[in-house]
Order: structure tokens, then sequence, then C-alpha cells
């Protein structure tokens, strides 16, 4: 019976929850599988996963973006113990929302959260045993720290990629490493909603707007990030009226989907007719767009705009 | 003009009709300016990514300088709009992610403006000597590197 773990490093815990998605589904995948090693649903320690001989693990899928030493000391555990490592949901895939973090050096975080007063030094004496683990100077993604060897994308994973894995893994018929579960095509050739003619002449938030029921909502002046995102969740949000923020990540040929979506958003701008008296009021336009690098990196800042300080390169690994 | 030696690196986006054109007839007309670019000649300056300009700092240029037509005068009617707004936009992103934006410049410049192109060239390179290296550079040099990445 195919041994599985599952392991959560800094994330929010829905990666977990995401199984449940699965519905009757996973009783058929967990009477295949032996959990080895899944704190958030079976008492299992990190000496439980050091005594297990190298390879022991078939499946490790790990969610949740690397924050401290201590994350990245369990998944080099967890690399060694198993023959295939699965970047679980998109904390693990590009860095995550966390990964927001890394607009700030850590220094500046710990003062932000915790005041002035906070000494990140260890107490006189050296490291205790239960001193915290030190936080790492930047969030990593997993592929920044150990091999991966495929990726389920998402925040959390939409059900159908989850099955997909566990029925592709059980029926010994795993892709080609380094496989991306999930579309090569964009969201929006999953959404029915209907495009037309765009042209924005103003951005609004999700809250500033109730959305006509048919269609696009970039037509609608919302940033939607279907056009640059992986398709393979069948357009869930833009089905619930509310934008695609981008969580499979860029299809491979979006490249930076900041970079991409900044290209998209210069294309669809109008104030009236185009000519230097519309400059000022199409820089207004672009103005109205909130958090620029919030809403356009919400997921991938740890990956993705390569000018961003901590950028390591994308997953993923090559042969098992 | 040289005062702390540091030599800034342009990466130059010039359209081939105005701004490519302009940069020629410096060249041409024997005007002197500094010769800190690479010109790199595209069909039309909205031609250029914003993937290009990051790039363009990524391989380790200080500055950046996209030349185009001037309003209303571009070949392909309204290329030179679409990159405004774009280029726009990218300063934002790159001004939160602390690259200052002064380091990518938009210049219009038509095939006669030989003498603006020169001009443009010197107050840039000024510009960036003042502040100075792109520090995202400095600091990647100084990072060890990652462990276990597979590219």
């Amino acid at each position: 019976m195919p041994k599985v773990a599952v392991y959560w490093t800094g994330g929010c815990g829905g990666c977990d929850v995401s199984f449940l998605e699965l519905g009757p589904k996973l009783l058929d995948v967990l009477s295949q599988v032996e959990v080895v090693f899944w704190p958030a649903l079976v008492d299992t320690k990190r000496q439980d996963l050091e005594a297990l001989p190298g390879k022991a693990i078939d499946l490790a899928l790990i969610n949740g973006t690397l924050r401290t030493q201590e994350n990245v000391e369990m998944v080099e555990v967890l690399r060694s113990k198993s023959r295939y490592v699965v970047a679980f949901g998109a904390c693990a895939h590009l860095g995550g929302v966390p990964g927001l973090a890394n607009l700030k050096s850590r220094e500046e975080l710990l003062v932000e959260v915790f005041g002035g007063g906070f000494r990140p030094t260890p107490p006189p004496g050296g490291p205790s045993e239960h001193a915290l683990p030190e936080l790492l100077p930047q969030t990593l993604p997993l592929a920044g720290a150990i091999p991966v060897d495929y990726v389920v994308p998402g925040c959390p994973p939409p059900p159908a990629l989850i099955a997909d894995l566990f029925e592709r893994a059980l029926a010994g018929d795993l892709p080609p490493a380094g496989h991306v579960f999930g579309k090569d095509k964009a969201v929006c050739e999953e959404c029915p909603r209907k495009k037309e003619d765009r042209k924005l002449d103003k951005i609004v938030r999700p809250h500033e707007l109730q959305p006509d029921g048919e269609r696009c909502l970039l037509d609608q002046g919302m940033i939607c990030m279907g056009p640059v995102t992986r398709g393979g969740c069948e357009a869930a949000c833009p089905k619930a009226a509310m934008p695609c923020t981008g969580c499979l990540g860029p299809t491979p040929k979006a490249g930076d989907p900041v970079l991409a979506m900044i290209s998209a958003l210069a294309s669809l701008v109008r104030a009236g007719e185009e000519g230097e008296a519309a400059f000022s009021a199409e820089d207004k336009v672009l103005d109205s767009l909130a958090d620029p690098l919030g809403t356009l990196a919400k997921y991938s800042l740890p990956s993705f705009p390569r000018l961003a300080r901590s950028c390591v390169p994308t997953p993923v690994r090559r042969g098992p | 003009m040289r005062g702390n030696g540091f030599e800034p690196k342009i990466v130059a986006f010039l359209c081939r009709w105005c701004a490519g054109a302009g940069a020629d007839l410096a060249g041409t007309s024997r005007l002197s300016y500094p010769p800190n670019a690479v010109p790199i000649r595209v069909n039309c300056s909205g031609r250029v990514e914003p993937a290009w300009v990051v790039e363009a700092f990524r391989s380790g240029a200080d500055g950046v300088l996209i030349g185009g037509c001037h309003p209303g005068d571009c070949h392909y009617v309204v290329g030179n709009y679409k990159t405004r707004r774009r280029i726009y936009l990218l300063q934002k992103v790159l001004a939160e992610v602390g690259v200052e934006p002064e380091r990518v410049r938009l210049e219009w410049v038509s095939a006669t403006e030989g003498a603006r192109f020169a001009r443009v060239m010197r107050e840039f390179v000024e510009e960036l000597r003042a502040l100075g290296p792109l520090a995202m550079n400095q600091e990647e040099k100084a990072l060890p590197p990652q462990g276990g990445v597979h590219a």
C-alpha cells in the first residue's frame, strides 16, 4: 500500500482542509494509501518521521511557505524520506500570500508585529531547546530549499486537481517530473462570462461593484487575473462573481504574472480619445488600481517579480 | 562630471522610426554624448514589454531608456500611448520593490532630433550617476547562493 505523508509549513491550514473537498472520493483514496505522517490528522511527530528508513514514503504533499529554519529542516527530512515530493498549494508552489512579507526585511517585520522592544536574538547562554526557530531572512517557495517533483497549484488546490494527482499516483501513471497539475491554458478559457470590446475607464475593487452576471469581470473594471493565470479550477471565482486572483500561478506562456498583467491593463485603459490630452486622465485611471503589487503578485512575490530582493527560480526538479 | 567614478550601464530600447533614427542622426552629426547605453532597436516603443525592462535590470543595467515617437507621430498610430501607460504602471510596481522609478525613462525623440537624443543621454547618465548603482543588483551579489533550487 503506497505510503503518504502530508505536512504543513508556513501556511493557513486551508490546504489540509482542502482534501475534504474530494467528498466521497476521499474515502476511496484513504482506503488505498497508508498515512505515515500527517500532523494535522494523525498524531505523528518529527521523531517518527526521522525513524523511517530512507525513501519509505512514496508521496509527500507539502503545503505552506518556508518561513522558519524549522520549516526548512522538516522539508529536508521529508525529502530524504520520500520518493516523490509535491508542492501542494500556492504557498509551496510560489510563496503564496505570506510571501508578500518579502517586501520587508525580517527585522522590519519583527518590529512591525512585536514592537520596537522585540529581540530576535537568543537569550544569553545560547538558544535553549525551547527557543523559537529562527525566521528566515525571506520566505521561500518549497523549491527554494529542496528539489520538488510535482506541483498541485491553487489556494487551496481545486478538488479536481487533487483527485487527478491521487488517481495517477495510485494507477502508477505519474507524469514526468516537473509536471504542474492544472491546465496550460488560461482561466479565461474555462470562464463562461462574455468578453466584449475591452476598454477600461475605471478600475474597481470587488466590494465596489455588483457585477453584471454575464459579462467579463475585467470588462467591468475588476482586476481579474484570468488572462494570465493557469486554468484547472473551472473558473470557480469568476463564476461566483469574484475576480480571479491568480492562485494557480501563471500559465507557462505568461511568464511573470505581474508584468504580463501590467501589459494587459495598459492596453485596456482608456480615458476618452487616445492622445496627449488624455495622458493625465489615463494616469488617474491607472492610479485607481489599489495596491498594485499586492493585487498582481498576491501569491507569487517570492517567485516572480524577478526584481524582488529574494526571488528564487520557480520549481521544479527534473527526474526523481 | 565623473566625481564618484561610477559609470551607469543603460539599456536603451529605441523605436526604429523616431528615436532610433534620432540616435543615428546624433551620431552622423558627430554630436558628443556619454557612451553608457547599449541601444536595442525595436520596431515600435509599444513592443517593449515590462519583462524586458526587468530583464535589463536583472542583467546588470542601472537604467533603462525607452525612446519612442512624439504623441501623434507613432508609425503604428497608438504604440507609444500603450507603452506610456505600461511604463507608468511598471514604475509604480518597481517603486514598491525598491527600484527607483526614475531608473526607467520614457522619452519622445523624433528622427530629426539628434540634439535632443544627445541631451537626453547626458541628462539620464547624470541622473543615474546621482542615484548610484542599482541596489538590487548589489544585494544580489551579497546574498549566498540558494541551495537545492532546480531552475
